[in-house]
């Protein structure tokens, strides 16, 4: 570290900048990841919080929820393998509402559910619909930030139902639009139901062990099982939005890894006479090592303080309505993963280091 | 006197078979603790090499290197460094200093290296530093001292860890006769004091008399 701390004192300025670079580019990794995250929660946030680990899809439906129709013959077929508790239907309903009184237009989704059952969401303000009601809903919250309270009354623009709000829920959402969420009741009143004495629905939550999976896949016909994880995937929009996302992250990474590369190896390159003295004088090339793998650590890590807390700050100041979710894991692991490249990025220096020969500083004038 | 560096029957060959270039040719030479030897020879005469040989920075073909007491010529590469480290001390034709490194840290990079005591190490440089006049310039960065400076910051960077041997290659080199001569002399003044065994190698002909003996390198021949 002698060598490493001196060395980076001395010649400030270049190392101010390779450090200033890797500064934007870890606040731009730190971004966008933080933005892909919270993008991809208010996206689909109803899926990724519900309490259940499969859906049952119509086949040929290509994971898509909205596309899926399955009756009760289909939930009978598969309450013959899942216990009641255990499974659970699930209408989804993607639709525009207006306030009461008001001409301003929404685009929210209805869930419906049965309330008794494992989709019920946690309440925050008000409270749970009943399983009688046909005309109570509960939403999720960041309609509020549209101006409804509890006690509004919604239309639903293509039945021209009327709902009144009696609860608020939070983290629910699908395809960027708030989960209303309904007892079977009002979904009859606003599905187009062909056949009036069979509820028509487009999926089945499941929260069942692989060995049940199986043995739906094989016996029930007409339906597929899918995780939850692909049914996010299904999601309209959801896989684009984050794929280009995860696209961007991964060049910056690479990038990074590229940019200390070249920064190192320039650096080593022109040091070699130095090196050479070095290694005659008795420093060996661990030494040598030691002394690049520090510096590169050390600016990393630095980099890593300063855009972290500036990301942090920009965060702050963001407005609410923007998508932007950093958690701490997600911090640690983006910084594991600069230092994981920013040590690939050296290799190439320690490799010249390796191939040092002491006999350069012998003869030389230079 | 004993002998502070014995070479015996060394020889070099670069490459093999038919293309194969003897550099060193059956050289053998003895110097003894206070003696410092000048090696002159033309250039390509096999110079550079004989203190490679001699610095462990090269390994023989064949022959004996002792110093000290520690025979090298078949030591591994790694074990040639720790020697470097300990028993050898290099002065190089340009003073080759860290650039990024200030007069005092220049020394008390050596003590890092062979992990020597802060105290005793801070000790030692100001000890040095005071010896070679260098005092008033302890803080400074090798851009800032003149040519004559820098090649007594080497100087006295080779003598930090109390070496067995001394090997400068030329020098005098960079300097102009009168700085290059009080550098040389500096050096002999060191050798007889703390009687050390030094060689240097030189084209320079008016530093001969400020040598114990002069030793002639020619197509890899030592003659005297």
């Amino acid at each position: 570290m002698f060598l490493a701390l001196r060395e980076m004192k001395h010649a400030k300025l270049r190392y101010v900048l390779i450090g200033f670079i890797m500064v934007l580019l870890i606040w731009l990794v730190l971004f966008v990841s933080g933005l892909a995250k919270g993008l991809s929660s208010d996206n689909a946030s109803s899926i990724q919080n519900m309490n259940a680990d499969y859906l049952i899809l119509q086949q040929e439906s290509d994971h898509r929820l909205t596309r899926s129709t399955l009756s009760e013959e289909n939930l009978r077929d598969v309450r013959k393998y899942a216990e009641v508790d255990e499974s659970t239907p699930l209408g989804v309903q993607m639709t525009t509402i207006t306030k009461n009184n008001a001409s301003k237009k929404m685009d929210v989704t209805f869930f419906a559910i049965d309330v008794d059952n494992m989709l019920t969401p946690t309440i925050i303000e008000g409270k749970m619909i009943h399983h009688t009601t046909a005309n109570e809903v509960v939403a999720d919250r960041t309609l509020k930030q549209e101006g409804l309270k509890l006690g509004d009354e919604i239309t639903d623009q293509a039945s021209g139902e009327t709902f009144k709000i009696v609860g608020f829920t939070e983290g629910h959402s699908f395809s960027h639009t708030p989960v209303v969420y309904m007892n079977f009741n009002g979904w009859s009143t606003i599905s187009h139901n062909q056949t009036p004495n069979q509820e028509v629905f487009n999926t089945i939550a499941l929260n069942i062990s692989e060995n049940k999976v199986k043995q739906i896949e094989k016996n029930v016909s007409n339906v597929e099982v899918i995780s939850k994880d692909q049914a996010l995937q299904g999601i309209p929009g959801y896989k684009e939005e984050q794929g280009s996302l995860m696209m961007m992250i991964a060049f910056l990474f690479v990038i990074a890894a590229f940019v200390l590369a070249v920064f190192f190896y320039v650096m080593t390159i022109q040091k070699m006479n130095q090196f050479g003295v070095l290694k005659a004088i008795g420093a060996k090339s661990t030494y040598l090592a030691r002394t690049i793998i520090f510096q590169v650590i050390f600016i990393t890590i630095v980099s890593l303080l300063i855009s972290i807390s500036l990301t942090l700050g920009v965060s702050f100041i963001l407005p609410d309505s923007m998508p932007f979710d950093l958690s701490v894991q997600l911090i640690a692991g983006c910084s594991i993963l600069f230092l994981v490249v920013s040590m690939i990025g050296a290799l190439l220096s320690l490799y010249r280091v390796s191939k040092i020969d002491a006999i350069e500083a012998i003869g030389r004038a230079a | 006197m004993e002998n502070q560096l014995l070479l015996e029957n060394i020889s070099k060959v670069y490459g093999d078979g038919d293309t194969s270039v003897k550099v060193l040719d059956d050289v053998s030479l003895q110097v003894k603790a206070g003696e410092f030897v000048a090696v002159v020879g033309p250039s390509g005469s096999g110079k550079s090499t004989f203190l490679s040989i001699t610095g462990a920075l090269l390994s023989p073909t064949s022959g004996r290197i002792i110093i000290g007491d520690k025979e090298i010529n078949k030591l591994s590469p790694k074990q040639m460094n720790q020697l470097r480290l300990e028993k050898i001390g290099f002065v190089f034709q340009s003073a080759n200093l860290i650039p990024y490194l200030t007069v005092q840290d220049q020394l008390l990079l050596i003590s890092e290296l062979s992990g020597m005591q802060n105290k005793k190490a801070k000790n030692r440089v100001d000890n040095l530093l005071d010896r070679l006049g260098l005092s008033h310039r302890k803080s400074h960065y090798p851009e800032s001292l003149s040519g004559g400076e820098r090649q007594r910051v080497a100087i006295a960077r080779a003598w930090m860890n109390n070496p067995d041997i001394i090997l400068a290659d030329e020098p005098t080199a960079s300097l102009d006769s009168e700085r290059g001569r009080a550098v040389v002399q500096m050096l002999a003044d060191e050798v007889k004091l703390h009687r050390k065994a030094a060689i240097m190698v030189t084209h320079d002909k008016r530093m001969l008399d400020l040598c114990d003996r002069v030793v002639y390198i020619e197509d890899g021949r030592l003659s005297e």
